[in-house]
């Protein structure tokens, strides 16, 4: 691994502190006005905001890991050239993102396909709950579990196979590929772990156009927060070796920069892996605190909210992990870099637990406008996270820090 | 760093993660004090005062959706008043001594509706003005469960309320402080929600979720208690207190107004903490398919109902007509109701002929 000892020296800890509060106070208003309760917009429905905000994630993901910001330029170092270069990206993305959601999912798929991702479809279609605000709701848990299944596909590719197999492309070929290739994988992975519970989202359920939820014999529950917890896990880990782990272990298999078809499967497979273990070992937890939870209950004794549960703290690690990375120069950077991404991992976790205790306190009821306690069937902090997550995503890689100085590490 | 060194202290730093994690045993709330004896009942009849807290679930979505969804605040919506009804029912408890002793639930919503249903669908007015009704539980906060609380007031003002403690201003706005509230509409026009005008003066028992000493219940009568759980609501609202009831030689019996804590888990918290606990029955809302859509978690209630045995099952409100159809198809003990509702002068634009509700005017024994 690289000695990045020196860089370290050069790196301003004050301006990060200070750009990750302002970041933070941004995220605020944001909620405020768009999510927010008591707010403006009052988006937070709350699947018609999270839809939103998932999408733009998975926009802004695009952008950076698979069309490495083809067709703009991938890089830019200077001050002005930075705000004018993250203004530019931040208003296609949000353009995207309206296109993506209004024009893709609602007035396209939704219209000429599968009627489910599509409001005006499923009252069209008429039927028992079909009417606006249910088939909103509706439409928008089909757009976020595409999008989850995406933002995995995407960034696993990233990290694993990286550009192979189009490493001598141009940037214009690379994108479109590997955009294809994300896509066809996010469908297959939506179909099997989700569309089954969109299926069930109607009365009657659409048995038809999916199986019963086939997880719900062994799960206590055919909600599909079960694949959702999974992959949030495992996102976890994609994302602290990526990150923290600054690509390691996978990179061992094979040279240079560019990915190849092992390490891709090894990476996979062994985020796969670690996010199942880290899902059983955060069930097992939660069942000592809360006991075993059973079917048909509800709060924290639902199955189905302790599967969400681990993957609301998988978001939290994926935070932590952003912003250990994005303000605090991924310190340590010390020699050893086997004991620098242990000490970035355990740091990252005392921060995620340190946003959880935010998060479930009066102090987020006062912020977010969010009822105290946890479990809520209409509250997942995901929500809050992913807007985070892609503020952060945002300031990082579109404004490249601006105006602090870019991260050298 | 060599590859084999690094994959080394990756395998013993995983290890001992494994190892750590294996012995996480955090004393948490798994660790249940001992169990509740609190007295028992002869027998405990329910009277559906009203459980049409609206009436055409498409409006009172609209009113949500329009104003922020299931996460909004409930004081800030100026909902379409027409709409609007109320839950209340009537609890007629017999001691083991024969002596029956009432208790009212809720007060409903629109104050207009709610006077109709106490004075001239039933004679809880009467009763209350009599003194028969002299204490009244309010299960939570929601606005069809609790704005209508001067329907109640205006006969008996000093009735003893059990409530939540988990209560925001408005809330003690309403009950105490003869409030009138408004709420701004799309065109920033001012629209009267609520108002009170005759202030509860009588005792108000704030119950806290620990219970009144510690063991998590408040004991309204023997074989009666209270139990609040701290659980967040949609529409900003917080907690909501449930009735249970030992019935003699039957089982424990609960009566809820929406039962957000979910219909399993007080049945679990009975069987975690009252003595001797039998599943018997379960009253009122449910909180399932509400607004008659449907989740695969629904599905799971219906598997859950089946295993914990709940020999009667009488719902309405908030369960959902299609849920409540759903599991007398699947055999859960449904209890049917009557077509009592359709003298009513406003009806629900769910209620279906299958009669799987106890509707307004019907009535269970337990």
């Amino acid at each position: 691994m690289p000695n990045t000892g020196q860089i370290v020296n050069k790196y301003s800890f004050t301006s990060g502190i200070v750009s990750f509060l302002c970041i933070s106070a941004i995220v605020c208003v944001l909620w405020y006005v768009f999510m927010h309760a008591d707010g403006v917009m009052k988006l937070y429905t709350p699947m018609y905001g999270f839809s939103l905000v998932a999408v733009m994630m998975a926009s802004v993901i695009l952008m950076v890991k698979v069309l490495d910001f083809y067709p703009f330029s991938p890089s830019s170092s200077e001050g002005g050239q930075r705000l004018a270069r993250g203004l530019i990206l931040t208003l296609v993305t949000l353009a995207l993102t309206l296109v993506l959601v209004y024009g893709f999912f609602w007035g396209f798929i939704g219209k000429f396909g599968v009627a489910y991702f599509s409001p005006d479809s499923i009252v069209r279609s008429g039927g028992t709950g079909a009417e606006p605000f249910n088939a909103r709701e509706n439409a928008s848990t089909a757009i976020i579990y595409f999008s989850t299944a995406f933002l995995w596909w995407s960034l696993v590719w990233d990290t694993g196979f990286v550009k192979w197999p189009w490493t001598d492309s141009t940037p214009g070929v690379r994108a479109w590929s590997k955009t294809c290739a994300i896509l066809i994988l996010s469908i297959i992975t939506y179909v099997i772990c989700f569309h089954p519970h969109v299926c069930f989202l109607f009365y009657p359920p659409q048995n038809k156009a999916g199986v019963e939820p086939w997880w719900s014999g062994f799960a206590g529950t055919g909600s599909a927060f079960f694949g959702l917890g999974i992959i949030l896990c495992s996102l976890a880990w994609v994302v602290i070796s990526d990150l923290l782990w600054e690509g390691f272990p996978w990179r061992f298999l094979c040279k240079g920069e560019e990915g190849c078809f092992a390490r891709g499967l090894i990476t996979i497979t062994g985020c796969l892996a670690l996010g199942l273990f880290t899902f059983v070992v955060l069930l097992k937890t939660m069942n000592v605190y809360w006991m075993e939870p059973f079917e048909g209950g509800q709060y924290t004794d639902a199955p189905y909210f302790r599967y969400l549960h681990t993957g609301e703290i998988a978001g939290f690690c994926v935070l932590a992990a952003f912003i250990l990375k994005g303000y605090f120069n991924n310190w340590p950077n010390w020699t050893n870099s086997f004991v620098n991404a242990t000490v970035r991992s355990l740091l990252a976790f005392v921060i995620a637990g340190v946003i959880y205790v935010f998060y479930y306190s009066p102090l987020s009821t006062l912020i977010l406008g969010k009822v105290p306690g946890i479990a809520q069937p209409d509250d997942t902090p995901l929500v809050w996270t992913m807007l985070f997550l892609t503020v952060i995503l945002v300031h990082t890689e579109f404004f490249r820090l601006w105006p602090m100085e870019p991260n050298k590490s | 760093m060599k590859r084999r060194n690094f994959l080394k202290s990756m395998a013993a730093a995983g290890m001992a993660a494994t190892v750590s994690g294996g012995s996480l045993a955090i004393p948490g709330r798994s660790n249940a004090a001992g169990k509740v004896n609190f007295g028992e009942v002869k027998a405990v009849k329910v009277d559906v005062l009203s459980e049409t807290s609206w009436f055409n679930n498409d409006i009172l979505k609209k009113n949500m959706m329009d104003y922020g969804g299931a996460m909004t605040n409930q004081y800030t919506v100026p909902w379409d008043w027409d709409n609007a009804g109320g839950y209340a029912a009537l609890i007629t408890v017999t001691t083991m001594d024969g002596k029956e002793k009432k208790i009212l639930l809720d007060s409903g919503w629109n104050t207009e509706w709610m006077d109709y249903i106490f004075q001239e669908k039933s004679n809880v007015a009467e009763m209350l003005k009599k003194g028969e009704i002299d204490t009244m539980v309010v299960s939570h906060f929601h606005l069809d469960h609790f704005w209508g609380i001067e329907s109640t007031l205006k006969h008996k003002p000093d009735i003893t309320i059990f409530a939540p403690n988990t209560y925001y201003p408005e809330d003690m706005a309403l009950l105490k402080e003869k409030a009138h509230i408004k709420a701004k509409d799309k065109d920033g026009k001012e629209v009267a929600i609520c108002a009170n005008d005759h202030p509860h003066t009588g005792k108000l028992e704030l119950c806290k979720p620990e219970g009144e000493k510690g063991d998590g219940i408040y004991q309204i009568m023997p074989g009666v208690a209270y139990k609040v759980f701290d659980v967040p609501i949609l529409l900003r609202v917080r907690g909501e207190g449930v009735l249970y009831f030992n019935v003699k030689d039957k089982g424990i019996v609960t009566v809820t107004g929406c039962c957000h804590p979910g219909l399993l888990s007080i049945f679990s918290f009975a069987r975690q903490n009252f003595d001797s606990f039998k599943p018997y029955g379960c009253y009122g809302g449910l909180h399932v398919s509400l607004f008659e859509n449907w989740d695969p978690k629904f599905d799971d209630l219906i598997k859950g109902v089946k295993a914990f045995k709940i020999e009667k099952v009488a719902c309405n409100h908030c369960t959902g007509w299609i849920w409540a159809e759903k599991a007398s198809q699947e055999g859960i003990p449904i209890v049917k109701g009557t077509d009592k509702f359709k003298t009513y002068k406003k009806q629900s634009t769910v209620a279906k002929t299958s009669n799987v509700f106890l509707t307004n005017g019907d009535s269970i024994i337990f």
